[in-house]
């Protein structure tokens, strides 16, 4: 039987009227397009956030033993939402009904979309830090909310208290904060929680909280979950995941955490965008969750080890490091100071002469900030983001790369 | 307190049943709940209120809180806890035979365990390419050519999805405006219309009735109209398991040709086509350009919880079920997919053997089910039987599950709550077959011993 298909530009167009509009505004990710070029150039792939070393054994032993139990049908396990309590209760002191106040979601992604439904109306007002990760504003875009970006100040990325507050309106229902931050490895101090939280309490705002590095913090800092925070925890929704802190990120296994009628909100939105996360996986949360101690602390000092190579790495390549990252897996560098080369231009050398491939900055920052010009944005374009969640054999094959193209000056050369 | 007052009670939540809140609900401050011990309607049955969760009675009682808690959307009036999950949990609490929930209670072959089991050794854990692994995507379009005789292209025209679920979430947010006309069937999988709110669509439904459900042809013609965007078909359908005729389909194709409207398909039963054989809407002439045709490997391979589903798209329509679905997960679980991949290699023989254990289950519920006085409707395909409870003399179908449930001890889901109006189903309940046949018998004798006609 063969298929009729007149290919014309006219279907192709009718086509697109097709599209809601709010799908026609966005376009493809630049993270995963930059993926695509490395994967056909070979290149390392200091890009995406995800580990090319294995997961931890004795969770994938859990996934198949679950799959060997005939744990693959639809399910929620209990279990899962009774660890997390103990884990937020002992880590931040936050005190949660595990038979409430928790959904079991299909990754981050997929809790922090069913929140935004949960919360979200029309018009409302969500203020996001800037720079930050790409998908947040699609899914308050779909539901009709509204981005509001403030900008961090560079080069510590600081919270500007005055900035912030003037970008919370009356029409403002939440604010999203992500700590240990992507793609700076900021970790927001208690002063600027307190801010935060500060702004929420008073103007009676919600906050939706993306945790998902929690686990991975240097030099002895605390990552502290706003919701921990005095008048916080019933207006906070806490998203996170097993993918980083275990390194599964194709498990997609994630949860929100948040007051009961909220959690029973996502609860059931969830059910109806995904119905349940993946059964077997479930199964090995739990052993993920329970793991001992002594498991979170080697991943703190892993990927310290490998946060300072990377530092030093990037450094001796002339990029100006003021802010050495304090948690998540990502370096955010900024060029050399005499480099005329945009963000995405030098990536693009970066690959084409190192094999080597990071993500240009200028994916992270919006244009429509609130309160800034653009010229006084002009950073936007200088800043690349380094990913060192990498084995080690992988950081020095990098390291190996880009040292061939150092010049005289011991700065990276590109032409 | 204020905020006991004002928190969503676990009857509004949890019932079927549609509250319809004052559109000018704004915040708290001004909302008066309906009292929980009053009915809306003579219907609300006294089920629904000891089904709620335990939770949520504390929650009128926890958190003493100053403010009055902050306004949760307004879409969420189409997302309670579903029906499904409510009779599960009373099945359990009761011992119940469960006939209701849609998933079987044996489990996947061996051979795509197995897959999956080594994709997870061989370190196949992180981040699939966002619209799936290509493989998969492979292997799909060379399932979906067996199966209709279209060529696609897996790179441009196949997107992964967590479970068709996911699909169909993601191609109502990724190609339905606010605003937008969508034509349902019912009675409906309840996830239609909850996604369809939330992408703001106005909903129109055709009703398919016993005893066998065909479309109506002439309701279906003055129903579309150059105003209609998107018209949803499932086949096999749930709950009734009617299969849409070729006759049926050139009929919609027609009208969806004439006024310029999508399709889009949710096929995920189409293995289980026991009657005549499954025909996919994007094989008719014309139709490819305009159809999304969505499909997972959960029934089929009886592995609902793996959460692996797909759509089916030209490019165009494709790129907006992308964008959705990016926001929406991201990605679809890594290791599954490549179990996914060895699944759809699976030789005739093993299609052929599912639907003979499926046919031989049928056949003893069907048979079960005539015996204790149901009247049964022919089902075509999926494993869902609907039939009439009349004869036994209970109010509605909702009062006749909670009788069934707790004079019984079988579970089945009244049909009502598949219907925009609920009145649409009130004679019918759905069984399903998708358990092993000792559990088949153990309901049917049950029902033979216990529920007499009046």
């Amino acid at each position: 039987m063969q298929r009729i298909r007149p290919v014309t530009s006219n279907i192709v167009e009718k086509g697109m009227e097709k599209l809601s509009s709010v799908a026609k505004a966005f376009t493809p990710s630049p993270i995963q397009e930059l993926s695509h070029l490395a994967r056909r150039c070979n290149a390392i792939n200091l890009a995406e956030g995800f580990p090319d070393f294995p997961a931890p054994p004795h969770i994938k032993n859990a996934a198949v033993s679950a799959i060997n139990s005939d744990f693959n049908q639809y399910r929620h396990v209990q279990g899962i939402c009774d660890q997390l309590a103990k884990l937020v209760k002992e880590i931040y002191s936050l005190h949660v009904d595990p038979l409430t106040d928790i959904a079991i979601c299909c990754g981050q992604t997929e809790a922090f979309a069913a929140a935004v439904f949960a919360i979200i109306d029309r018009g409302d007002e969500v203020v996001l830090f800037d720079p930050s990760f790409e998908t947040y504003e699609a899914s308050i875009t779909i539901a009709g909310g509204v981005p509001v970006y403030v900008a961090l100040d560079p080069p510590n990325w600081t919270l500007n208290e005055d900035k912030f507050m003037k970008s919370i309106s009356s029409r403002t229902k939440a604010i999203v904060l992500n700590s240990p931050h992507n793609p700076t490895g900021k970790v927001f101090s208690r002063d600027e929680l307190e801010i935060i939280a500060g702004a929420c309490c008073t103007r009676d705002c919600l906050a939706i909280t993306d945790e998902v590095y929690e686990h991975i913090i240097f030099d002895q800092e605390k990552h502290i979950s706003l919701a921990s925070l005095p008048g916080m925890q019933e207006r906070t929704i806490i998203t996170s995941s097993l993918s980083k802190t275990f390194s599964v990120t194709g498990w997609r296994v994630g949860w929100a955490i948040a007051p009961a009628f909220i959690a029973s909100a996502i609860r059931n939105i969830h059910v109806k965008i995904t119905d349940s996360a993946p059964a077997p996986f479930q199964e090995a949360a739990l052993t993920a969750l329970t793991s001992p101690s002594e498991y979170f602390e080697s991943l703190r000092r892993d990927y310290e080890f490998k946060r300072d190579y990377m530092v030093k790495l990037i450094a001796g390549m002339g990029f100006r490091i003021r802010f050495k990252p304090q948690g998540s897996f990502f370096l955010f560098a900024e060029l050399p100071e005499n480099c005329l080369l945009s963000d995405v231009e030098y990536v693009q050398e970066l690959i084409k002469q190192a094999g080597v491939v990071a993500v240009p900055g200028c994916g992270f920052f919006h244009t429509n900030l609130s309160l800034e010009k653009s010229s006084q944005v002009g950073y936007q374009k200088r800043y690349i983001r380094f990913a060192f969640c990498k084995s080690n054999a992988t950081l020095s094959a990098a390291a190996q790369n880009l040292g061939k193209l150092l010049g005289a000056s011991g700065c990276l050369m590109l032409n | 307190m204020i905020r006991s007052k004002c928190t969503w009670t676990c009857s509004q939540m949890h019932s079927p049943l549609r509250f319809k809140y004052s559109s000018t609900l704004v915040s708290f401050s001004n909302f008066i709940p309906p009292v929980v011990t009053s009915r809306r309607s003579t219907r609300y049955p006294s089920l629904m209120a000891t089904l709620s969760t335990v939770s949520t009675q504390q929650d009128a009682a926890s958190n003493p809180i100053a403010h009055p808690p902050l306004q949760v959307a307004k879409r969420l009036e189409k997302f309670k806890t579903t029906i499904f999950t409510q009779m599960s949990m009373l099945a359990i609490k009761r011992g119940a035979v469960n006939l209701g929930q849609g998933f079987p209670n044996f489990d996947g072959p061996e051979f795509v365990k197995e897959a999956a089991i080594q994709a997870i050794k061989d370190g196949k854990n992180q981040y699939a390419r966002g619209y799936g692994v290509p493989e998969f995507n492979s292997a799909i379009a060379c399932r979906f050519k067996k199966d209709t005789g279209l060529d696609v292209d897996p790179e441009k025209e196949i997107t992964i999805t967590s479970g068709c679920t996911e699909a169909i979430a993601a191609t109502m947010l990724g190609l339905i405006n606010p605003g937008d006309e969508v034509l349902l069937f019912a009675p409906f999988y309840d996830s239609y219309e909850a996604t369809l709110s939330m992408a703001g669509a106005k909903i129109k439904c055709i009703t398919l009735r016993p005893p066998d459900f065909a479309v109506p042809i002439d309701e279906l013609k003055s129903t579309i109209t150059k105003n209609t965007r998107a018209i949803l078909i499932n086949t096999p359908h749930n709950p009734t398991g009617k299969m849409f005729t070729r006759e049926e389909l050139n009929v919609i194709a027609s009208l969806c040709i004439e006024n310029d409207v999508l399709v889009f398909t949710d096929e995920v039963y189409d293995k289980l086509a026991f009657e005549m054989d499954h025909i996919s809407m994007a094989s008719l002439p014309g139709m490819f350009e305009r159809t999304v045709t969505m499909n997972s490997l959960g029934k089929t391979f009886s592995l609902t919880g793996w959460k692996i589903g797909w759509a089916i798209a030209p490019p165009h329509l494709t790129w907006g079920v992308r964008q959705a679905h990016s926001f929406l997960t991201f990605a679809t679980s890594t290791p599954m997919q490549w179990a996914a991949v060895a699944a759809l290699k699976a030789p005739d023989s093993y299609y052929e053997e599912l639907k003979r254990d499926y046919s031989a289950k049928k056949a003893i519920l069907v048979e079960g089910l005539n015996a204790v006085g149901f009247k049964v409707f022919p089902s075509s395909g999926t494993y869902f039987v609907v039939v009439d409870h009349t004869p036994f003399g209970l109010e509605n179908d909702i009062a006749f599950c909670e009788y069934l449930i707790k004079e019984v001890g079988v579970v089945a889901i009244p049909t009502s709550v598949f219907c925009l109006n609920p009145e649409d189903g009130k004679n019918l309940v759905r069984f399903t077959f998708c358990k092993d046949e000792g559990t088949l018998r153990a309901a049917v004798e049950r029902m033979k011993e216990k529920l007499k006609r009046k």
